[in-house]
């Protein structure tokens, strides 16, 4: 049965500087997000994988091709109507969190949710189900992201990220900040959340991170320089394992 | 607006400080313009109620008895647009009013009968129910400023003789309730007035009161008067209309107005940068939460919106709590200004007034914050998150140093006020007034120049002026001429343009005259049956006769008039009580009179020095606040944007008292240049201002001296006191540790 495309990205090209400093990230991308899959982008650094994530969500306008967004070509968009597209369509985690500084998790949330919600009861019990999947208790609900583990407040962010219920769910090096436990957690959840059929978007050069992904994209030389298909993930999973890493060396990591 | 409200609260809430501190700035500007606006809507208005429930004529003029004829009253009648006339008898008087304000006060009074019927110019008299005794009853402006109480006792002196009276009451009326008009009423229960006309006969005067309809000139209708009477050859004594009279009454509440107005817009251009300063310095450091609201689908209208509304919310509650505090301190302001004025009215709460406060701030805040977060719509979302805002943060530095211009313009302009009101008072009355001696004797007939020659060999005298205050008449009406041997000597030169006179043909006009004699033209004076032309040379001020002045030389004078009689004396020192008592006794045979203007100059003083005493001192703890204010702003927007900055710096060593020296010098260098600019710019907008405010009271050239030590002497304590502010309010850096930079 074929994929249902939610992003289908044509022509893509970004450069950043000007003149003799020029760089160009992509100049001719193309690349197509499928609903439902845990896509995974990966590559070295300065390769153009957040900017790649970040045109994709229409986070970034690309210098020039085509993004569709569920049939929408969100690179006409304005920014106010981006804006409407974004709380609509997209989740975004960040490496560095960004939860509103001395406001509390549930507040963080509910500035998210209302958005799209006329109904602040229905948001807040939305969101108390979320914090349950996210295993952050009721206790810590009040607390601000300074009172609270990195870990906690990934998943909190993720449950900000998810309160709209998104079309898709970004994700930029979202354990970057984090130890090892507080890693496994927050991947754990967005294992979950995939497992609920949402499409996620993440970029990262973490393999372990990669792992939870079933489809794998490397970026190279401004191009999809190759593609892993690595199925549903399941713990422990060795073949998984030994395939990325195989995938990963082929492509130069 | 629901989307916003979580947003909005938490902006409101993470920095309370900031919106206390901007709420207080906020709430000063509106205590300040209420109190103005009140001022000006109520003050006039209360007039003009007044002037209206009194039935008070729009033109009063006063003619000797002896002139006026039966059939001048109908003439008068038939003058177009001349609605109602009706005449009132008078005695007109020089009197010295003894012990006013503590010393002799020689003022032009005329005494009326309370039981005269009027249907004009009526009387609202306290305590008088026809029997009135020994009493006289005197205009409110006698008891705010010469200090006479009801039930107590005054005394005129005229013509030499003492006439005592138990103070009846006190007369609310329009007409001559401030000595800013020239004269001044007294008013006698009717057979003590008509033993007082017998005993003056000579003095009886007629006053013609006057209701010209709606669409009649009052200027026009005053000259057109004039020369009637001229024509006739009745000699006018006094002519006055309800618009000079009512500019005169409201002098000082004017000044005020201009002044408060000023203030407030000093303080709201102050609170409007910091706010701005506040909303950039929140830009820059919440950049990145500003990207991940953008990131979930907040629109840029959303941001701005919930970043400006904290200011307007707070805006509105701090204007409606200024306007409420304002109206417990504009009983007490308006009682101040009766003193001046010699009417009183209770202030009243004023809808038009609030109305207007409110939408002016709030429009200047919504305005300002808007431009300031403006930079929000051009953020974005991805550069917001990686911290790249695309311009410069020069612009602080700009803020900062606009901000602490706009404070030394306060403290300099303060501090002005101060130096010359409080250090060199003669500048403040040499503004106001015009020659300042010691003492004024008036010599017996025929012994001037000797009681001049006596003077002149006494060491204690600096300088012996003929100098007098005459009436004279001029085609338009009436005017207080100055007459002196030499302009040149005179100790306070009002003359604003052109020059005083030197020969006999040359005159020197007031302001309030000047648009009709350009200098060059000639003017005709005219002294009973005697005229004469004079060439303008130049312009003269004065606020005390509302610029109705004119200055001759003592020979153009005599051309038209008698010889002066009166000798101003100058003493080296304050010793004129003492100086009068002494030659009153020695010298008898040489003095007619004297007055002590060294006292009463004292008590002018007073009386200006106490309103302007209490605008420097407010200008000075709304100077002390700002600063405050201003540096809890500055220092707090900076500790939280650079907290990152300072918690490396505690972690490779840096001792907090070494960050708080840091965090000073950071900004008192632009404070420091600041001020020292302002404080030498001074030397030119100080002047500047003083010019335009006192001009508008009729001062055009003002004597103040902007003493440039003085301005030093404040941009350097106002550095310093910055600094030390910055200092105490820099203690919240004893609070950031390593570890906390490590947990954000």
């Amino acid at each position: 049965m074929s994929k249902e495309t939610v992003i289908s990205a044509k022509h893509l090209k970004k450069a950043f500087g000007k003149g003799d400093s020029i760089q160009v990230i992509y100049s001719d991308l193309n690349i197509d997000i499928y609903k439902g899959d845990f896509t995974v982008i990966m590559g070295s650094s300065g390769a153009g994988k957040s900017t790649l994530m970040y045109s994709l969500s229409g986070m970034d306008k690309p210098d020039g091709g085509e993004i569709f967004f569920d049939g929408t070509d969100i690179t006409k968009l304005n920014n106010d109507k981006l804006a409407v597209f974004r709380r609509k369509e997209c989740g975004f985690v960040f490496q560095q969190i960004y939860l509103i500084d001395k406001m509390n998790l549930m507040d963080n949330v509910i500035t998210a949710g209302v958005l799209t919600s006329k109904d602040k009861e229905d948001i807040k019990y939305r969101a108390k189900e979320l914090f349950s999947l996210v295993n952050i208790p009721e206790t810590t609900w009040k607390k601000t992201s300074s009172q609270i583990s990195g870990g906690e407040a990934q998943r909190a962010g993720i449950v900000r990220a998810v309160i709209n219920s998104p079309n898709v769910l970004f994700a930029d090096e979202p354990t970057g900040a984090l130890n090892s436990a507080n890693s496994a957690a927050v991947l754990d959840v967005f294992s979950s959340l995939h497992k609920k059929e949402q499409s996620i978007v993440m970029v990262t050069h973490d393999k372990k991170s990669a792992l939870r992904g079933n489809r794998i994209i490397y970026i190279k030389d401004g191009k999809i320089y190759g593609e892993c298909d690595l199925g549903a993930y399941e713990q422990d999973d060795a073949g998984r394992t030994e395939k990325l890493d195989k995938f990963i060396k082929e492509m130069g990591w | 607006m629901k989307k916003i409200s979580t947003l909005t609260l938490h902006n409101l809430k993470k920095a309370k400080g900031q919106f206390i501190s901007f709420g207080v700035f906020i709430c000063l500007t509106a205590f300040i313009i209420n109190i103005a606006l009140v001022l000006a809507f109520q003050t006039f208005n209360a007039y003009d109620s007044l002037f209206d429930q009194l039935g008070a004529a729009d033109i009063n003029f006063i003619i000797p008895e002896i002139q006026d004829y039966d059939d001048l009253l109908t003439e008068v009648e038939e003058m177009d647009g001349v609605s109602f006339v009706e005449k009132h008898g008078g005695v007109f008087t020089t009197a010295t009013v003894r012990e006013f304000a503590g010393s002799d006060f020689d003022m032009n009074t005329v005494f009326y009968s309370l039981d005269e019927e009027r249907t004009l110019n009526l009387l609202d008299v306290t305590n008088y129910s026809g029997e009135g005794g020994n009493s006289v009853y005197i205009p409110l402006y006698m008891r705010e400023l010469g200090g006479f109480t009801e039930g107590g006792s005054i005394t005129y002196s005229i013509d030499g003789e003492e006439h005592t009276y138990n103070i009846g009451g006190i007369v609310s009326e329009m007409q001559y309730g401030n000595y800013g008009t020239g004269m001044i009423g007294g008013y006698l229960p009717g057979t003590l007035y008509e033993d007082f006309a017998e005993e003056y006969s000579n003095n009886v005067i007629v006053e013609y009161s006057l209701k010209i309809s709606d669409t009649a000139d009052l200027s026009e209708m005053k000259n057109t008067i004039t020369e009637k009477l001229r024509e006739k050859g009745i000699a006018l004594m006094s002519i006055n209309d309800k618009d000079t009279s009512k500019q005169t009454r409201t002098m000082v509440c004017t000044l005020l107005i201009v002044i408060f107005l000023a203030l407030a817009a000093i303080i709201l251009v102050v609170s409007i940068f910091l706010s701005n300063f506040r909303i950039r310095s929140a830009i820059e450091g919440e950049l990145a939460q500003m990207g991940v609201l953008k990131a979930v689908g907040y629109t840029s209208g959303l941001i701005i919106a919930s970043t400006i509304m904290p200011y307007i919310l707070v805006g509105v509650i701090a204007t409606v709590i200024g306007i409420v505090l304002s109206y417990s301190v504009l009983p007490s302001v308006a009682g101040v200004l009766a003193i001046q004025s010699g009417f009183s009215y209770t202030p009243e709460f004023d809808i038009m007034a609030l109305l207007i406060v409110i939408l002016t701030l709030t429009c200047a805040i919504l305005l300002f914050s808007y431009l300031s977060a403006g930079k929000i719509h051009k953020l974005e979302p991805i550069n917001a998150i990686r911290g790249i805002t695309g311009d410069e943060s020069a612009g602080q530095n700009i803020l900062l140093f606009i901000v602490s211009f706009g404070i030394m313009v306060l403290l300099s302009f303060a501090g002005t006020l101060l130096y010359n009101v409080n250090i060199k008072p003669d500048n403040f009355m040499n503004t106001l007034s015009e020659e300042i001696p010691s003492v004024i004797f008036t010599a017996e007939d025929d012994k001037l120049t000797e009681l001049e020659e006596l003077l002149q060999t006494d060491s204690r005298v600096k300088l012996v002026l003929e100098y007098a205050s005459v009436p004279v008449s001029y085609e338009d009406g009436s005017l207080t001429a100055f007459v002196c041997e030499d302009f040149s000597k005179v100790t306070n030169d009002i003359c604003y343009e052109g020059r005083s006179p030197e020969n006999e043909n040359e005159i020197a006009v007031g302001n309030a005259i000047s648009d009709s004699y350009p200098i060059g033209s000639i003017m005709t004076l005219t002294v009973g049956d005697k005229s004469a032309d004079y060439r303008v040379t130049g312009y003269i001020q004065s606020v005390n006769n509302a610029g109705s002045v004119c200055q001759l030389t003592r020979e153009g004078y005599e051309k038209i008039g008698e010889s002066i009689n009166s000798v101003n004396v100058y003493l080296y020192d304050k010793i004129a009580g003492e100086f009068i008592n002494e030659y009153e006794e020695n010298h008898d045979t040489l003095i007619k009179s004297s007055v002590n203007y060294e006292q009463l100059n004292e008590n002018g003083q007073m009386m200006y020095t106490g309103i302007v005493s209490v605008i420097v001192v407010i200008l000075f703890v709304i100077s002390v606040l700002m600063v405050l204010l201003v540096m809890y702003v500055i220092i707090n927007s900076m500790i939280s944007r650079r907290k990152q900055e300072f918690g490396i710096y505690k972690a490779i060593g840096y001792t907090n008292g070494q960050l708080t020296i840091k965090t000073a010098l950071n900004f008192i260098p632009v404070v420091a240049v600041a001020s020292v600019i302002s404080a030498v710019a001074g030397l030119w907008y100080l002047p500047a201002m003083n010019n335009t405010i006192f001009s508008m009271i009729g001062a055009i050239k003002n004597h103040f001296e902007v003493a440039v030590w003085i301005l030093i002497v404040f941009a350097v304590v106002f550095t310093a006191v910055a600094f030390v502010i910055s200092v105490l309010l820099s203690a919240p850096i004893k609070k950031i540790t390593a570890y906390s930079l490590l947990k954000d």
